[in-house]
């Protein structure tokens, strides 16, 4: 089993009457990207600041990379990157001087600075940036911006809550694309958001917090395992009615839903049969049923 | 180390850095038990006793501000704060602290010179039997020297003591049994050692609280060094000398007048020389001035406008605390200026015994 | 430690609103030079900042006189607005909690916020001094012909006297500001906005200024922070009167201790939410 980086145990935060946090015990393992899904509202961002130290745990305790947070912050922050709820810079300050700054403070070497400053420009596609003050920049870039600041020093975790708030679809892949590649190379990370798909493409394992509880946490092939049915395409669905009579589920003019363990058995049954087989594919759970069934409603519905 | 923790270190803090000053100062002073006689006669023999110090006086008298006492409107109606170097009562100095500069005056052979910073002169002048308050008038020895002077055993008693300048001050209280006498008691707390009054408040009658208070904050009963009580005038300031302090002076030197031995049944005073009368002693005494028409229409204006002013038969009349002031004569006169810590019974009676019995002299 | 410095204080002089407070600050003095210098009225005995009618015919007087000009209003609020944003303006620029996972230790930002306040008071000081200094010289000359300059006391100064009596009002000066800072700093750390922070800091010396001309408020006078402050002018008498400038010394030392204190208990703990 691979180390945990992220875990904690009954980890809750009350702001006075309201429990934003709910005793969740998160478990995030070394080489992970985990992603932390949740509706607006429903307590990510008061744990990820909680993780880092910003927020003080009401009760509970929390872990990162095998130290006490946040008492043992000083040793274990260097070693993440984050971005909290959304990017912020000195507006007056051009980013690259913003990026100086927080390289400065990071116990970078002076001599070597340009250097990685310039390479986490490149990272996130701000490297022929000009000088002009950040409060010119757009969401996008700010954005990017943000995250160059998280890659700074190289971290061993990324913490990213809503690393793709205001990007465009271009821009939306190039972050995922740079995760990746970050994740290839051995980073862990910690993705929070409320995008079911942005989590479903990246994510190996998956955490869902609704209303302050953690309701799910699961590898993300675990989640979303077969049902154990089968969409069959064809053109002859009344055959294959008959064929498979008591186990199709469903039916309707082009395609079945059959209840079947082994699929290369009903392949070769359908043709047996003379059904013509156009398409064949094993049905899977979607994060979506996933997260619907363990979440019920909306947290922003408010219903009498 | 907890939230709570952190707030319980600030709050022992703060309470700490507060309190140890406000303890320090509430320490009960010692009494030495001295008799209310005995620390009469201390205080009396240390009269003349060198001191320096830093004083502040509290007067809270409204007087009214015609130009020409103006200064004796602010030493009786403001808080002043002096610094004193008194080497003997021929030799000392005073020095007035404003926050804009300074106005000192200083006392040796030469006469008594006063500086101003502020307008960058300095002026020499004697130093006249007659004359206004000055700030070197409002420091506790000299203001005990005044008003204990000619006090009789049976009008004083002990005081508990209370510390002043970090002196442990044994308190006297003076209670003047002259009928005259606007004042209800006077508090005296003296330095144990050199008998020199530390402490100094007066009371009115009808009154609780002091309507004049002057206090050493820093005292020394050490002899200054001489050097305190020279002064040379700085280059570049303009330097004179004045024949005449102020406008009792001036009319003591130069009125026609001379005025007669005993008003409201207080004898003249033996300083008095001229043509103003000094009457009484110790805390009940009166000060008779007599004006020209064009001194004594401003000063009329301004006591006219001052709150509880009365016209009586005899001219202006105003009460101030235990200060009465009384101008006789209507709009256009000249006449009597007379204040003093007597009643405004006294005032009216010495308005009349003066109308009926100063003598006019031909030339002066 | 010295890295948060150096990235406080740069950012300090990089800072354009730094400039141009100082030039704000340092162009009231001037005005009064040259109004003076026009027209040769000096304030009436009593009234105006101290020094002032001095500097007529003693203009290396003036930096005195400008301090006592920009001490009691000037310099306060824009050290209050300079402390005030210290914590307060980077928690709404969002740019806190970006330092603080750098990590930046909380206790070691609000020191750092401090210095960079300190080292902005300093940097004011100087301005103003020295463009008093010259514009003194310049316009109001050294016409007092022996050329000794006075104390308030009427006696001689010798220029090492008067240098050193300067730096010793100058570095009082620093103190009360740093007072004031305190102050600002602490509400920095508990109120949302800068602007909340710094007008709570005027809130209370206006409050201090005020009570401070009741009668009533004599009993707490000596705790109020802005007691002392002009206290300076007590260095210029002869002899130098320590009384009041001491107690301002302990008065002041006070009052940073305990906000200082009170600011760090608030920050080390406070939950970051923006």
């Amino acid at each position: 089993m691979t180390a945990t980086i992220i875990g904690t145990q009954g980890l809750t935060k009350r702001f006075g009457a309201i429990t934003a946090v709910d005793g969740i015990d998160l478990d995030v393992r070394e080489g992970d990207v985990y992603g932390f899904l949740g509706a607006n509202g429903s307590g990510k961002t008061t744990t990820v600041r909680m993780l880092l130290g910003l927020v003080l745990a009401t009760s509970g305790t929390a872990e990162v990379l095998g130290r006490p947070m946040p008492r043992d912050g000083r040793h274990v922050l260097p070693q993440i990157g984050a971005l909290v709820e959304s990017p912020a810079a000195y507006p007056r300050l051009s980013g690259r001087a913003n990026l100086r700054v927080h390289d400065a403070l990071a116990h970078g070497r002076r001599a070597t600075r340009k250097g990685r400053v310039d390479q986490v420009l490149e990272q996130v596609g701000l490297a022929g940036v000009d000088e002009r003050p950040v409060a010119a920049y757009s969401l996008g870039m700010r954005q990017r911006l943000g995250l160059a600041h998280a890659l700074l020093g190289e971290p061993r975790v990324l913490v990213l809550d809503e690393p793709t708030n205001g990007l465009d679809p271009q821009g939306i892949r190039e972050v995922r694309d740079l995760l990746l590649q970050l994740h290839r190379g051995g980073t862990t990370i910690f993705l929070s958001s409320h995008l079911l798909a942005e989590v479903e493409q990246i994510a190996t394992r998956v955490g869902v917090l609704d209303r302050g509880r953690l309701v799910v946490q699961e590898r993300l092939d675990v989640l979303k395992r077969p049902t154990g049915r089968t969409y069959v395409r064809t053109p002859d669905v009344a055959q294959a009615r008959a064929l498979l009579d008591g186990q199709v589920e469903s039916y309707d003019e082009r395609s079945l839903l059959v209840r079947v363990d082994d699929v290369a058995a009903l392949n070769a049954l359908l043709v047996r049969g003379g059904v013509r087989v156009s398409g064949l594919a094993p049905e899977r759970h979607t994060l979506e049923d996933v997260v619907l069934e363990a979440a019920g409603a909306s947290s922003d519905r408010f219903e009498s | 180390m907890r939230p709570a923790h952190r707030w319980t270190a600030v709050a022992v803090g703060t309470a700490l850095l507060v309190g140890i000053p406000l303890a320090v100062r509430a320490r009960p002073a010692e009494d030495s038990g001295i008799s209310a006689v005995d620390l009469l006669a201390k205080v009396e023999a240390g009269a003349d006793h060198p001191y320096s110090g830093y004083v502040e006086s509290l007067g809270t008298l409204q007087l009214p501000t015609a130009d020409r006492f103006t200064d004796v409107g602010q030493l009786f109606g403001e808080r002043t704060r002096m610094r004193v170097w008194w080497r003997s009562a021929d030799a000392w100095r005073v020095d007035k602290l404003l926050t804009t500069g300074e106005q000192d005056l200083v006392h040796n052979a030469q006469g008594t010179t006063r500086w101003r910073y502020e307008q960058h002169d300095a002026t020499l002048s004697r130093d006249p039997s007659i004359r206004l308050p000055r700030t070197a008038d409002l420091v506790p020895p000299a203001v005990a020297k005044l008003l204990l002077d000619d006090v009789d055993a049976s009008e004083v008693r002990r005081l508990p003591a209370r510390r002043v300048a970090g002196v442990d001050a044994p308190g006297l209280r003076l209670q003047p049994a002259a009928p005259q006498s606007s004042i209800d008691h006077v508090d005296v707390w003296a330095d144990p050692r050199s008998g020199v009054a530390l402490r100094v408040e007066v009371v009115a009658k009808g009154a609780t609280r002091p309507a004049f208070t002057t206090a050493f904050r820093q005292f020394d009963a050490r002899t200054p060094p001489p050097s305190r009580t020279e002064f040379e005038p700085p280059a570049g300031a303009e330097y004179r000398f004045d024949d005449v302090l102020d406008i009792a002076d001036a009319a003591n030197q130069y009125a026609p007048i001379l005025p007669p031995d005993v008003v409201a049944g207080l004898a003249e005073s033996p300083q008095a020389d001229g043509a103003v009368g000094v009457y009484g002693s110790g805390v009940t005494r009166l000060l008779a001035v007599p004006m020209r028409g064009r001194e004594a229409g401003p000063l009329r204006e301004q006591l006219l406008r001052t709150l509880g002013v009365r016209t009586v038969d005899s001219g202006t009349l105003v009460t101030l605390g235990p200060l009465g002031v009384l101008l006789t004569g209507t709009e256009g006169e000249g006449g009597w200026l007379i204040a003093g810590t007597v009643t405004p019974d006294t005032l009216t009676r010495a308005a009349d015994d003066l109308f009926a019995n100063t003598v006019y002299v031909s030339t002066r | 430690m010295i890295r948060l410095l150096g990235v406080e204080l740069h950012q300090l002089v990089r800072s354009r609103r730094t400039w141009v407070t100082i030039l704000l600050i340092d162009l009231l003095p001037t005005i009064v030079a040259v109004l003076l210098k026009l027209t040769d009225i000096g304030p009436r005995p009593g009234t105006g900042p101290a020094f002032l009618s001095a500097v007529l015919t003693d203009g290396t007087l003036f930096p005195l006189a400008a301090m006592a000009i920009v001490l009691p209003l000037f310099l306060p609020i824009a050290v209050a607005i300079q402390a005030g944003d210290a914590i307060a303006g980077e928690a709404e620029q969002g740019t806190l909690r970006y330092l603080l996972v750098r990590p930046v230790g909380r206790t070691r930002l609000l020191v750092a916020k401090l210095v960079s306040v300190i080292a902005f008071v300093l940097l004011t000081l100087a301005v103003v001094a020295v463009t008093a200094y010259v514009v003194g010289v310049l316009l109001l000359g050294t016409q007092r012909v022996a050329g000794a300059t006075t104390t308030v006391s009427g006696t001689p100064l010798t220029q090492g006297e008067l240098v050193t009596r300067t730096f010793l009002a100058l570095a009082y000066a620093l103190l009360c500001m740093l007072g004031v800072a305190a102050i600002a700093l602490f509400l920095s750390t508990v109120v949302d906005t800068p602007l909340a922070a710094a007008m709570g800091t005027m809130a209370v010396l206006v409050g201090s200024t005020l009570l401070l001309t009741l009668d009533a408020a004599d009993s707490i006078a000596a705790f109020l922070p802005t007691r002392y402050w002009l206290a300076f002018v007590d260095l210029f008498r002869d002899p130098i009167l320590w009384r009041d400038v001491v107690r301002g010394t302990l008065l002041q030392g006070a009052y940073v201790l305990v906000f200082l204190g009170a600011g760090w208990a608030n920050f080390a703990t406070k939950d970051i939410t923006r």
